[in-house]
């Protein structure tokens, strides 16, 4: 019987495992609130623009969430975002891989073929809340899908580096650790997507 | 293209990526507000053994696992004690009686082995020279 009892006990425990000390769940809970809250909108458009189905791209910032908080946390508060970033940017490309999976197995299909890329091609529909009244706002709107469809014509590691720096205004120590390469590397990504956005966009954008 | 102009774009792109983000309706404020809930309370209710190595030991417990199960799956497998089964009460009963009744080097048993091994050297033949007209 003591031996039932310990595998009862056992997996009480893993049905209800115990609290850790509230003074100190608190305060950790606390400011990994604060840092997600800080974070999260800017991170949501930014998986936005890459993958352009907000559905999509709720799911990725999500799943970036999840595991920062699971596997992550216990590191220093101060390498939180470019963990975050680095999980978030490999779910976009997951999402995209397997986009481009469906995409092949779909052209070997009879009947319509189906463009996962195709599912928000409202130009408007993924423009943000903005105002039609206001002309101003309708300018900026439209000059932002500009820029995200000049971004999506990016090469993957240009878009990451311009994002991060230019939309996240992180320094480039901290990019090159969100992207896993060097700072020289992330200088020479972010000047050529700069010089590669300016071309397409124009004088006039 | 001078590095005021360079400045300037960047300042332009950075400004409207902030106009989308403060733009973003509710729904989306709502489903990211749930989102980040969903991560805290998963961080906060996650597994006793992660805090024991647990990624280290997942890969372990499952080839484990694996191993149990199937050393029981044998242990309780009716072919393991009954290899041959027969659809028919009666004719197991049968099978059995002519097993009990001859041991094994006794000459019905050798016989019914010659028998098996003519016929399995006659349908060889056959297959290899095709069928006699």
């Amino acid at each position: 019987m003591a031996r039932f009892d310990t595998l009862n006990t056992a997996w009480m425990v893993w049905d209800n495992p115990a609290p850790a000390p509230e003074g100190a769940v608190l305060e950790y809970t606390r400011e990994l609130e604060k840092f997600l809250a800080d974070i999260e909108r800017r991170a949501f458009r930014m998986a936005q623009v890459a993958l352009r189905d907000p559905d999509d791209a709720l799911d990725v910032v999500q799943d970036a969430m999840i595991k920062l908080t699971r596997s992550y946390a216990s590191r220093p508060s101060a390498e939180w975002r470019p963990l975050f970033y680095r999980i978030l940017e490999n779910g976009i490309r997951d999402v995209q891989r397997r986009r481009t999976v469906r995409r092949r197995v779909m052209s070997w299909l009879p009947g319509p073929k189906e463009d996962p890329d195709n599912e928000a091609q409202d130009p408007l529909e993924n423009v943000a809340d903005l105002a039609p009244t206001i002309p101003e706002r309708l300018m900026q709107a439209q000059a932002m899908q500009r820029l995200e469809v000049s971004l999506r014509a990016l090469p993957a590691r240009q878009r990451e580096a311009f994002m991060l720096r230019n939309f996240e205004g992180m320094d480039v120590a901290d990019t090159a650790s969100a992207m896993g390469c060097s700072e020289g590397s992330v200088k020479t990504h972010y000047s050529r997507a700069v010089h590669a956005l300016r071309a397409q966009l124009g004088e006039v954008w | 293209m001078g590095e005021q102009d360079e400045n300037a774009f960047e300042m332009r792109s950075s400004a409207l990526f902030q106009d989308s983000v403060e733009g973003l309706d509710m729904r989306i404020r709502s489903r990211l507000t749930q989102a980040r809930s969903a991560a805290l309370e998963a961080a906060a209710t996650r597994r006793p053994w992660a805090f024991f190595g647990g990624k280290m030991w997942t890969p372990a417990a499952g080839v484990t696992a694996a191993a149990i199960l199937g050393v029981a799956l044998w242990v309780g497998s009716p072919l393991r004690d009954h290899p041959v089964s027969s659809p028919e009460p009666q004719s197991s009963f049968e099978d059995l009686d002519l097993l009990a009744a001859s041991d094994e080097g006794s000459p019905d048993a050798m016989e019914m082995l010659q028998d098996d091994i003519d016929f399995y050297d006659f349908a060889d033949k056959t297959a290899i020279s095709g069928p006699a007209a």
